[in-house]
């Protein structure tokens, strides 16, 4: 690596304007965990590093709302989402999903808010919080704006959010009993990068019949997908084997793969294939 | 742009200062004052032989930026047994004969001390899910979990 410029401003106000719209060397650092990996072989040579630090106190709660929604603030790291009660008691699925996030240590470290900002396909996060219906809060230089999750990724390390935005907080909403369950597949070890991740979230007109679906693609393609043809098989369909084949099938003609070290196209296309049926499965255990 | 920062902060419970480059990572800080502990293997995270204690909480100094402990308190294996006495942890691994070549061992030790930490007495199952982010290429690992268990027994009976 080599030196940079590093500020340390003391408000998300003058975060924001010491980025600078169109200046991508210029980012934000909060853990950084992700940012390292890319700046210590150079393929990210930043100009300047606005560390997020001295707002962490600011932005580093989790509350749970009445209803059952959640709201996390972007400088929460996430394994202090990991023990949190509140999430855990509301959206049992996170403690799985965070539990096999890489390992303890960078989970220390990185944030919430840098998670979803960064825009690695194989992350957790993306795909866990777009599973539930998450939308965060993004602050610019003209005001605030709310991106749901699932929208927020363009392509392969490609996010709508501008050089010059920061997600200040993530809110998931209320499960009001619908089903979720999220899987990783990794092809090495259990916390490795995964080959395809997924998320599926059913809301349930009856023990049997699917009143509403949600089912998020990670890993396997460029980008954190919604796979909105399998979800329209599913809703209002009544699970049993025939529905969870078809849909198995719609979900691998569906999804765009794309290959790379953690397997082949092929390998997760035929990972999805097998993974859905059993992570529909895990919903409704 | 490249000139050197002064960052303070407090290493091993004494107050410090160094002089660092911007893109300098906290591994390379501790090399710079002497301390030798922390290494860097794998450079990304995954190995957990830079593990350090950055305000009591275990992080991965290779991916960590040396400015980023301005302020803070930095904890390194080179803390655990300044009284001249070895933390029941470090007494454990060499009961248990939990190392061949060492090079990992204090990132083990360190992350051990924050597990008991949390869990005093941790199933198996706890100790390797929190162990999975250290690797040790001898394979000692049957020894080091018999270590970890051996830890928390001692530490149990010396709170009794």
């Amino acid at each position: 690596m080599i030196p940079f410029d590093w500020v340390e401003p003391a408000s998300l106000k003058e975060a924001v304007s010491l980025l600078d719209a169109d200046d991508s060397t210029v980012r934000p650092i909060s853990g950084g965990t992700a940012l390292m990996l890319m700046m210590k072989p150079g393929f990210f040579v930043p100009s300047r590093l606005v560390s997020l630090a001295k707002i962490e106190a600011d932005y580093s709660s989790i509350r749970a709302g009445g209803d059952g929604s959640l709201r996390v603030g972007a400088m929460t790291s996430l394994a202090e989402l990991e023990r949190s009660a509140a999430a855990i008691v509301n959206f049992p699925v996170m403690k799985g999903a965070l539990q096999t996030l890489s390992n303890i240590r960078v989970r220390n470290v990185a944030r919430v808010g840098g998670a979803l900002a960064h825009g690695d396909p194989h992350m957790d996060l993306p795909p866990l919080f777009a599973t539930l219906g998450a939308r965060v809060s993004v602050v610019g230089p003209d005001g605030t704006r709310d991106i749901a999750v699932e929208d927020l990724y363009l392509g392969y390390y490609q996010t709508v959010l501008k050089n010059n935005e920061l997600i200040a907080e993530a809110i998931v909403p209320p499960l009001n009993g619908a089903r979720a369950a999220y899987k990783k597949i990794t092809s090495r070890s259990a916390d490795d990068w995964p080959a395809l991740n997924m998320g599926v979230r059913l809301e349930m007109a009856d023990a049997n019949t699917i009143k509403a679906a949600r089912v998020v693609l990670g890993a396997a393609s460029e980008r954190v997908t919604r796979l909105a043809q399998t979800e329209s098989l599913l809703t209002g369909a009544i699970v049993n084997d025939g529905l969870l084949k078809r849909v198995s099938e719609s979900a691998a003609a569906e999804a765009r793969f794309v290959s790379d070290a953690h397997g082949s196209a092929a390998y997760k296309r035929e990972l999805l294939r097998v993974y859905l049926p059993r992570t529909i499965k895990e919903a409704l255990s | 742009m490249s000139e050197t920062r002064t960052i303070r902060f407090t290493l091993n419970g004494r107050p410090a200062s160094a002089a660092i480059q911007s893109h300098h990572n906290l591994v390379e800080l501790l090399h710079q004052l002497g301390l030798f502990g922390a290494r860097e293997s794998c450079g990304q995270g995954l190995c957990g032989c830079c593990t350090v204690l950055v305000d009591d909480v275990a992080v991965s100094g290779c991916l960590y930026l040396a400015l980023g402990v301005n302020g803070k308190s930095v904890t390194t294996i080179e803390h655990l047994d300044e009284s001249g006495t070895l933390s029941p942890v470090q007494q454990a691994f060499i009961e248990a004969g939990a190392f061949q070549c060492g090079f990992c061992t204090p990132g083990f030790v360190l992350m051990t001390h924050q597990l008991l930490k949390q869990n005093p007495d941790p199933s198996e199952d706890e100790i390797r899910h929190y162990l999975a982010g250290n690797l040790c290429r001898c394979a000692a690992y049957p020894e080091i979990v018999e270590a970890v268990r051996l830890a928390a027994r001692t530490m149990k009976q010396a709170r009794a």
